[in-house]
């Protein structure tokens, strides 16, 4: 679509670089680009780059593949892999997850911005839909994951948000109400494989209610997530 | 004749040498500033170093090429929009439309959110008994929204005519949502399949089909209701 745009030249070391009609390992190989000659990196979609030979065919390539290539300079191709050493470190996170908040069914997401390996900022949003209401839930914190290297990783988490409950129609139907919530947990993280982690966790709601009391709320989930 | 001429050498060799000395005796006198003097350092300084490094034959003027990676464009966003037949159980069928989105983690799976809108049409009973409505206008609109797990299988090419091959993709869809229908929010759990075919790398063209289970008791009993959507989208990676 932008014909002016440069694109990063890279050189094929091994004896010939297999490309792919479509961005996947079931897509057939249909050209083979050979050593010495050069492709040009248009675009990358999950684990394939896609390419463009000198002769001007176009093509998927592995990122297997691609690690073998190297720049006019001679260093090697590098590129962020999509591994345990990407689990270990990444910028950002995110997932869904199913789970159970005080006695209702709950649905989330999350996604996470890490400014270390460590410590990552999380923004969360759920539904939980039950007998006596239903609602939803923003929360967001910060996240402490003690050893990221670990292939299972336990990690606390701390923030506020806010709950918006809507009680469900009885003979005497109270209001819907929003209030600001406060929250400790702690959980696991555990390497699937590629991007994808299995993420479990719970969260100990304090609800700051308009009444005498605050509540106490109990939110317990399970999900899947990935990095990039 | 001959020391004759060696002393009248030396000595002017001698006389040469004096005014070199005289000269140089001269200028420390003057007041100097200290740039001078780190400019003599520094041209002392890189003199010794000459006399240090062996004397090198042919002096290399090739600079050492660096190259700047651009930055690769990523495209694993799909966003878009659906339009298709939603079947609400007991409620007839009509159309639907939703916006959908995916991030593609690996070539074999990809996470998607969906949502979408359609209004219920009546019941049977609605229908043949006249003036009866179980529903508010508002209570008919059907909205769900579902967060997916999608998995890519049997990838292919489909041809069109005998110069263009286009990629393709069957995928099959598991998830959990909510569906706002009849003034109740119910937990909906949604599977299905669809198949995309890709004209360009990143325009994609999608026919799906999904059930959306959801327990309503709406008519009298707790069931379990199977909405059946049938759908066709339009997408765009980016």
């Amino acid at each position: 679509m932008c014909g002016a745009k440069e694109y990063l030249q890279v050189f094929v070391t091994e004896p010939y670089l297999e490309l792919r009609t479509g961005p996947g390992r079931g897509y057939p190989v249909t050209q083979v680009v050979p050593r010495d000659e050069s492709v040009d990196v248009l675009k990358r979609r999950t684990d394939y780059f896609k390419v463009r030979t000198e002769r001007g065919v176009e093509g998927w390539a592995s990122q297997k593949d691609m690690q073998k290539v190297v720049l006019a300079d001679g260093t090697p191709f590098t590129f962020p892999l999509g591994d345990r050493a990407g689990f270990t470190s990444h910028r950002i996170e995110m997932g869904i997850f199913a789970g159970d908040y005080s006695g209702a069914t709950l649905i989330s997401g999350y996604g996470s911005f890490s400014f270390n390996s460590q410590l990552a900022a999380e923004l969360s949003v759920g539904q939980f839909l039950g007998n006596a209401s239903n609602g939803t839930l923003i929360d967001l914190g910060l996240t402490h994951v003690f050893v990221p290297e670990w292939r299972l990783s336990p990690f606390v988490t701390l923030g506020t948000g806010l709950v918006h409950i809507e009680p469900k129609a009885t003979l005497v139907l109270p209001p819907d109400r929003t209030d600001q919530t406060a929250y400790v947990g702690g959980g696991l993280r555990f390497y699937l494989t590629r991007r994808f982690f299995a993420r479990a966790e719970y969260k100990s709601h304090v609800v700051f209610t308009s009444r005498n009391d605050n509540e106490e709320t109990d939110e317990w989930k399970l999900g899947f997530a990935f990095f990039f | 004749m001959e020391t004759g001429l060696r002393i009248l050498l030396l000595s002017a060799l001698l006389a040469l040498s004096g005014c070199a000395s005289l000269r140089n005796w001269l200028d420390r006198d003057e007041p100097r500033t200290e740039t001078e003097e780190s400019q003599d350092e520094a041209a002392q300084a890189s003199a010794d170093e000459v006399e240090e490094q062996p004397p090198r034959v042919i002096e290399p003027e090739v600079e050492r090429r660096t190259v700047k990676v651009p930055k690769i464009d990523n495209e694993n966003f799909e966003l878009g929009a659906v339009f298709g037949a939603l079947s609400v159980e007991d409620f007839g069928t009509n159309p639907v439309y939703g916006v959908t989105a995916a991030f593609h983690v690996t070539e074999d799976f990809f996470f998607q959110a969906e949502a979408g809108r359609s209004t219920a049409g009546k019941t049977s009973f609605e229908t043949l008994g006249g003036n009866i409505q179980l529903l508010t206008g508002d209570e008919r609109r059907f909205t769900y929204y579902n967060l997916a797990l999608g998995y890519n299988f049997l990838p292919g090419e489909v041809f069109l005519g005998r110069g263009r091959a286009m990629t393709s993709s069957f995928y099959l869809m598991g998830g959990i949502g909510s569906v706002d229908f009849a003034g109740d929010e119910k937990f909906t759990v949604s599977f299905g399949a669809g198949y995309r075919v890709l004209p360009t790398d990143w325009l994609a063209i999608h026919v799906r089909m999904q059930d959306r289970v959801f327990d309503s008791d709406l008519l009298g009993e707790s069931k379990l209701t199977n909405n059946l959507e049938a759908n066709i989208g339009l997408t765009v990676f980016f």
